[in-house]
């Protein structure tokens, strides 16, 4: 048996401090892993868990992250409750094996320091590793502080592993502004929280040998488009299981998480949809606005990325006049990942409102709560004059001439 | 709220100081924040901590900061890097060197106007006559806690021993030595 | 059409791609195959013929139609070296305790290599016509050759 740790009510913790204690707390069978910058520490103390007798688990040293990732759907299709960690680059070299986690169906939790993809070479955060992975078949969780990555780390284990999901997940945290930096965290003690995760329940797992499966079958075409329309389907179905866990994880700590999340919306004229901490920060600048100049300001963030929440993001935004998307990650060619599924959400509502794009924070450049007021104000602007004043893609935070693309056609 | 910036190089302890301060502060029911900023620089490259203390939760996680304490833990920084940056009139520095305040202030043109807001404490001579290596975190936050009067100093050296408490003795009892001379010699 | 030694009611009893085409609500989660219908303890001990294999594996499919050529297997030459069983690609070599018994012709697609490897004068597999009834090619067995001086 493991050793239990005696945690304080309120322990100072870093986002990876906290994420490597819910994987000690869910009592992880196996954690393959290639360390990398943010996420380091994450498998770093789960190692010195294993090392110390916190965790009955296995560290398993491997050659890369597309090992690592190997690995850990490995373990997973053999029975165990598996989870790692990783950034950037080391998140690129893992994607081709996302898919098979996802496409085997195995329950496995990755949690992810997001950091910028090179090149340039740059180890701070912003979302480019996360987007890259919008595609792959995992539910995508994202946590604003430490407190979230630590929650929502517990959380993914059981989302994961229900019966009716089992589906890899992913929980984000912005790469230093969260993986680095302490803040107060209420954790559950170990008990509570395992017993809250529960124990691994095993499908099909491939170290039963009275009953020999195959995992990573060829189909051809006769039989893919079936199987990936089966998993699309399961993806979009484990919203329900992921708000019943989010309500028992309320029932258990008083903390209330929901698939969308809004702040100040009741009345909200304006608004920013943002991911990662920025949310937070965009809440600071909303308050501001509305004690200073009466601007009714309001925040909605995606807290699931994938299975993308459509129709709680159509809610969220039913009433507002303008509304923000900020993209931290460079789109390359297109307009942002996240304004695009915003725009098509309310593109389908009787109120359509005035949608921009901002572009920001690549590579860990600082967004000030003064910008995010600068960009309400812009939204307050679009909804007095009736249309899009700017260009409906701006960039945010650059040096040098503006930079913006395309104007609205408005005959 | 209460704003701290620190001024380090990599390898000083200004990340450890940040988060121990948070530590002790979290004790007490307030909310903190520390976290720091730094790319792959190695060891000895400038680098920034920083520190909010609030009695609500924290939300707001942008990088600027106009802070209420300024510390400077490395003696060349206070010539080399901006440390008024984004200061306000309230701004309070410490800031470790050998040398007496008078000396200082004269070779920093930047401080010519906040002298009644400046202290200086040596903090890098008293880790090396204390913990035997030159990490000036600790003495600075005893420094600070004589500044700022945030805790007595017996309160912060018990709070202290806790967050050092995987340490061994021999080497907490130095940080507590460091953490007392630097609450008396600062000025 | 030949079954080969060891034929049981469930092997080769379907045509391999000829399975019922279900729809995405059909299909097994994650593409994970059961190998079997059952749970079988200690299956390394129970031969092929019973064991309790399932639609998913391939010992219940036939290839037996993509041959046109098959081996056919002289017992009075063969020396059981299993050179045969250890080169076959197909696992359709039978052997027990060494011996060996015959040809699985529901999973043989005829490729030879098995008449390749045989190392006994005259071969004991040679390859036939399929259509050409074992026992006829039997009697159409060459002589032993002689080595060449």
């Amino acid at each position: 048996m493991a050793e239990k740790m005696q945690l304080n009510e309120v322990e100072v913790w870093d986002g990876n401090l906290a994420a490597a204690q819910a994987l000690r707390q869910a009592q992880v069978d196996v954690v393959a892993a290639y360390p990398i910058t943010p996420s380091t520490p994450i498998v770093e103390n789960y190692g010195y868990f294993v090392a110390n007798g916190y965790v009955d688990g296995e560290y398993v040293m491997v050659e890369s992250e597309h090992a690592a990732m190997s690995a850990c759907v490995g373990a997973a299709a053999a029975g165990g409750r598996v989870a790692t960690a990783t950034s950037s680059q080391g998140f690129m070299l893992m994607i081709e094996v996302l898919y098979q986690a996802s496409g085997m169906r195995v329950p496995l939790v990755l949690t992810v320091a997001n950091r910028a993809v090179a090149s340039p070479l740059n180890v701070r955060g912003d979302h480019g590793d996360m987007y890259a992975g919008r595609d792959s078949g995992w539910v995508q969780m994202d946590a604003f502080n430490a407190q979230e990555a630590y929650d929502l780390t517990l959380c993914a284990f059981k989302i994961g592993e229900d019966m009716r999901v089992r589906l890899p997940v992913m929980v984000h945290q912005d790469g230093f502004l969260t993986s680095h930096t302490a803040q107060n965290v209420h954790p559950l003690q170990d008990d509570e929280a395992y017993k809250f995760v529960g124990d691994y329940k095993p499908y099909e797992e491939m170290l039963d040998f009275s009953k020999p499966v195959t995992y990573g079958a060829q189909t051809e075409e006769d039989w893919h488009f079936e199987h990936k329309a089966r998993q699309h389907k399961a993806l979009f179905d484990s919203a329900a299981v992921i708000d019943e866990v989010f309500e028992e994880f309320k029932k258990l700590t008083g903390r209330e998480y929901k698939r969308v999340e809004s702040y100040m919306m009741e009345d909200a004229e304006v608004a920013i949809v943002a991911l990662g901490t920025t949310v937070e920060t965009a809440r600071v600048a909303a308050e501001e606005l509305r004690k200073e100049e009466g601007i009714k300001a309001g925040v909605v963030a995606p807290r699931v990325f994938r299975p993308f929440p459509f129709n709680e993001i159509r809610d969220a935004l039913a009433n507002v006049k303008a509304v923000a998307v900020l993209d931290r990650s460079a789109p390359m060619g297109a307009m942002g990942a996240l304004f695009n599924e915003i725009s098509a959400a309310m593109y389908t509502t009787p109120n359509r409102p005035l949608i921009t794009n901002f572009i920001y924070g690549l590579g860990g450049r600082d967004f000030p709560v003064s910008e995010a007021k600068r960009i309400f104000k812009e939204q307050k602007a679009h909804a007095d004059a009736g249309y899009i004043t700017t260009p409906i893609q701006q960039f945010s935070g650059v040096r040098g001439p503006k930079l913006g693309f395309f104007e609205t056609k408005r005959s | 709220m209460i704003e701290i910036r620190w001024h380090s190089r990599a390898g000083q302890g200004a990340v450890t100081g940040a988060k121990g301060l948070g530590d002790v502060v979290a004790r007490t029911g307030k909310e903190v924040q520390a976290f720091a900023l730094y790319g792959s620089a190695k060891r000895g490259a400038a680098m920034r901590a920083y520190n909010r203390i609030d009695d609500k939760p924290i939300i707001n996680h942008e990088k600027f900061m106009r802070p209420d304490y300024v510390l400077v833990i490395d003696p060349a920084l206070a010539f080399t890097d901006n440390i008024t940056e984004n200061d306000k009139p309230t701004t309070k520095y410490i800031i470790t060197t050998h040398l007496s305040k008078d000396e200082l202030i004269a070779q920093i043109p930047e401080l010519q106007d906040k002298k009644d807001r400046v202290y200086v404490v040596d903090a890098i001579g008293i880790s090396m006559d204390t913990i035997g290596r030159s990490i000036p975190n600790t003495p600075m936050l005893g420094a600070l806690m004589k500044v700022s009067g945030m805790f007595d100093l017996d309160f912060f050296l018990e709070s202290m021993k806790r967050v050092l408490s995987k340490f061994p003795q021999k080497i907490i009892d130095a940080n507590m030595e460091a953490i007392k001379r630097a609450y008396n010699e600062v000025y | 059409m030949s079954k080969g030694v060891l034929a049981t009611p469930k092997r080769g009893i379907r045509e391999l791609g000829a399975e019922e085409l279900v729809g995405w609500d059909e299909v097994t989660q994650g593409t994970i195959l059961e190998t079997f219908e059952t749970e079988v303890d200690n299956v390394a001990h129970i031969r092929p013929e019973e064991r309790p294999y399932s639609d998913f594996s391939s010992y219940t499919a036939t290839v037996a139609s993509w041959r046109v050529i098959k081996p056919v297997y002289n017992r009075d030459i063969c020396i059981d070296c299993q050179h045969c069983w250890v080169w076959c690609p197909d696992t359709s070599i039978v052997s027990r305790d060494k011996q060996m018994l015959g040809i699985d012709y529901d999973h043989c697609k005829g490729c030879g290599v098995c008449v390749e490897v045989c190392p006994t004068n005259p071969k004991s597999l040679l390859m036939f016509a399929e259509a050409e009834e074992p026992e006829v090619a039997l009697t159409k067995w060459p002589e032993k050759k002689k080595k060449e001086k």
